[in-house]
């Protein structure tokens, strides 16, 4: 959300804090220069005035100031609890005054376990500062509880919050909750398309969808959606992924039907975009149990592609199928071995030559595996050990 | 070199961390980012420039010790920082009782893994306190959540566990069987793994899945030769000049240390092209100040600029120390970590 830069610095707040008795909210200012030491502040930011700071000396008044929490008189009663690491902390981040007034009131509350309005409305503009603080979503989730409070309300304030900072873990915990409290998921598909159309790779609104439509039944409308998706983008991995979960909870591969039309679907898609890793992933998946081989009309059908649609992944494709029938059928081994090292080749050398050095090594596979027994010393996969650093020799086939 | 050298020491100038933002520091995190930062000096062979001594103790003042009445022990572990409030304590004498006090997996992994970074010798961790913890935190389906108030469970989680135990050298504080089926049912049916079950397979689930079975000691026994191949085919696809963590994302820094660290525990790391590796990690090098983002004319942040190291190093960059691909430690860290062991059996020399 806030743009990135490599060094913060202490918000020019502290300053004014000590200035001003009403201290003005400000977004901490981040600099490129060099590194400022959190000590010895004050005098740094004598001449970084903007206009409004210089129109607040000559006495500009704003009923709305921001205050803080040590100068509320509704929480006189509360002493506040510093963060302590200790006579020489070793670790410092430099915040904003604002902060570090928020979580000492913040770490007061929570000693006390104190169950109040006033801690609810603290635990939001701790939110604000910092939305990934686990300790005060789960202390808000205590506190809604505990004075039960209206979980509508809460529904509005977690899909504000989400829409803004979408790639958080705790949010979408948080939203998580709250539905399984109201038992009520019907607003879920509609607020995560909403965030899928800004983003429609999010992990987080997958995860988030995928477990509302196992947990509340929401199958029926999910495969219509997901075809949408790939409507609008043929590539996108994360509906590919949704599109196999459905169809797997709901009618499953097993009925040759289905199967079939979502073989059908595929090669569709691939026609449409040949170069697509996923729909090819897609595809795969969904015959590679079976045994590519076992398939009537696959090989003739992907053979037929090669000529108007190849990539990189048909000619994978291809080596997976020829494995396929090398592991299951004794006949014609040469003819499919030499057509599956001659892929192999074809890849390393000109069609997939980032990982040249890998389809060698299928190709080295594949030869020793199902070659005849005179043919070359080359070592076949290597064995692997979980307990040293890095092996980087093939180890011997041991059969 | 030197730049990131500067960028993980300007993070420890005057023996003290200075952070370095990206955005609102995530103080609940501090260890993570702590991690980071000497795992990152340790690969770059620079670990001399901290003050340990320090460090060690600001670490151990993070662990959630017992109580008094022991009524806490589902709750031990370590904390990512001092942001509750509870008083600091370098883990001697009974812990202090608070209603919101807990550990937290991903901080235990890191509070001990930064320990055996220091040369610390855990005999102030209190091991079963943590155990406890960790076995509180296990799901029946055989993930884990990250605190034991509840959090989200996924893949990222069951490695945290897996290097717990490991670093203990104690497999009792997991359901070993549970957490296996749980990342077996994790696979996708692309072949890569996911978050957890039906869940897109992805570059950083699936190095927590491989990396926690290897540390279990039981990669080739719950894979078949045919199931590793097709995981290695998914992890070798990443590769586009860099890695990406799913198909058709953009390339990213860090995945060239969870993918290529995947493929060096699977023995094919030798099979992807190091130049262009090399050369995209590189390109999104922070010039000013050193450290790497995620993609080129980005800003760096520690996450990315330890993996970058990382990724690396994984390579046999010059100047860097071999990283062990399943702890995510420099190799000198692990062989530390191994001599503690064998003490602790009573076999050392």
């Amino acid at each position: 959300m806030t743009s990135m830069s490599a060094i913060t610095q202490t918000s020019d707040l502290t300053n004014k804090a000590a200035l001003i008795p009403l201290a003005t909210e400000r977004p901490a200012y981040y600099r490129m220069s060099g590194i400022e030491e959190t000590s010895n502040v004050s005098s740094e930011f004598q001449e970084e005035r903007s206009e409004v700071e210089v129109e607040e000396e000559i006495g500009y008044e704003d009923p709305f100031r921001y205050v803080f929490y040590r100068d509320r008189k509704e929480w006189a009663d509360l002493e506040p609890v510093p963060q302590d690491d200790g006579p020489n902390p070793v670790v410092k981040i430099a915040y904003s005054d604002k902060f570090t007034d928020v979580y000492d009131y913040f770490r007061a509350l929570l000693k006390n376990d104190e169950k109040s309005d006033r801690a609810l409305l603290l635990t939001a503009e701790a939110i604000e500062l910092n939305a990934a603080n686990y300790t005060v979503w789960h202390y808000r989730r205590v506190l809604l509880q505990a004075l039960e409070k209206d979980l509508r309300e809460e529904m509005r304030y977690i899909t504000a919050i989400i829409e803004d900072q979408p790639k958080n873990y705790q949010v979408w915990h948080h939203r998580r909750m709250v539905v399984e409290w109201l038992n009520d998921p019907s607003e879920e598909l509609e607020f995560i398309a909403e965030i899928l159309s800004q983003d429609a790779k999010n992990y987080h609104a997958w995860q988030h969808r995928q477990w509302v439509i196992k947990e509340y039944k929401l199958w029926d409308s999910e495969l219509e959606y997901v075809e949408q998706l790939l409507e609008e983008d043929v590539r996108n991995n994360s509906a590919w992924n949704q599109r196999h979960y459905i169809i797997s909870h709901t009618t499953g591969y097993s009925d040759p039907a289905i199967l079939n039309r979502e073989v059908q679907y595929s090669l569709k898609q691939i026609k449409k975009a040949p170069h697509n890793e996923s729909v090819w992933n897609y595809l795969k998946g969904i015959l590679q149990d079976l045994g590519l081989s076992s398939h009537p009309g696959l090989l003739e059908q992907i053979l037929e592609l090669k000529e108007t649609h190849c990539s990189p992944y048909l000619l994978g494709f291809l080596v997976d199928i020829y494995e396929d029938f090398l592991e299951n059928t004794l006949e014609h081994h040469e003819e499919v071995l030499s057509k599956a090292l001659e892929l192999c080749e074809l890849l390393a050398r000109e069609k997939d030559t980032i990982r040249r050095e890998y389809w060698s090594y299928v190709g080295r596979s594949l030869q020793t595996k199902y070659g005849s027994s005179d043919s070359s010393t080359t070592t076949s996969a290597p064995g692997i050990d979980p307990g040293s650093a890095s092996v980087h020799q093939e180890t011997p086939c041991s059969s | 070199m030197k730049l990131h050298l500067v960028y993980f020491t300007v993070l420890t100038l005057n023996s003290k961390l200075f952070f370095f933002g990206s955005g609102p520091p995530k103080r609940p995190l501090m260890l993570t980012i702590v991690f980071f930062a000497l795992s990152g000096l340790d690969v770059l062979d620079s670990l001399n420039v901290i003050d340990k001594p320090s460090l060690i103790e600001w670490v151990y003042s993070l662990q959630v010790i017992p109580t008094e009445d022991q009524s806490n022990l589902g709750r031990c572990g370590f904390r990512g920082s001092s942001h509750i409030g509870v008083p600091y304590s370098t883990s001697k004498g009974p812990g202090v009782s608070h209603p919101y006090d807990s550990g937290h997996v991903a901080m235990t992994y890191t509070g001990l893994a930064c320990l055996v970074l220091l040369g610390d010798d855990l005999s102030r961790v209190n091991k079963e306190a943590c155990l406890m913890g960790l076995k509180a935190l296990q799901l029946e389906d055989g993930s884990f959540y990250a605190v034991p108030e509840g959090s989200e469970n996924d893949m990222r989680f069951v490695y945290c566990a897996a290097c717990i135990c490991y670093m203990l050298d104690d497999w009792s504080g997991m359901d070993i069987k549970k957490a296996i089926d749980y990342i077996r049912g994790s696979m996708s049916y692309d072949n890569g793994i996911g978050q957890g079950a039906g869940l897109e397979s992805h570059g950083g689930s699936t190095f927590c899945a491989v990396a926690a079975l290897s540390l279990m000691g039981k990669l080739e026994e719950m894979f078949s030769q045919r199931e590793l191949n097709r995981i290695r085919r998914w992890c070798m696809m990443r590769q586009q000049n860099g890695f990406q963590g799913r198909p058709n994302k953009p390339v990213d820094t860090c995945y060239s240390f969870w993918v290529g660290a995947t493929l060096e525990l699977l023995d094919v790391f030798q099979y992807t092209n190091f130049e262009k590796n090399r050369n995209y990690i590189l390109s999104t090098q922070d010039r000013l100040v050193g450290g790497f983002a995620k993609w080129p004319d980005s800003h760096p942040d520690p996450l990315h600029a330890y993996f970058g190291i990382c990724g690396l190093s994984l390579i046999g960059e010059a100047n860097l120390r071999r990283v062990h691909p399943a702890l995510n430690v420099s190799q000198r860290a692990f062989e530390y970590l191994q001599h503690l062991h064998r003490t602790w059996r009573g076999t050392c020399t």
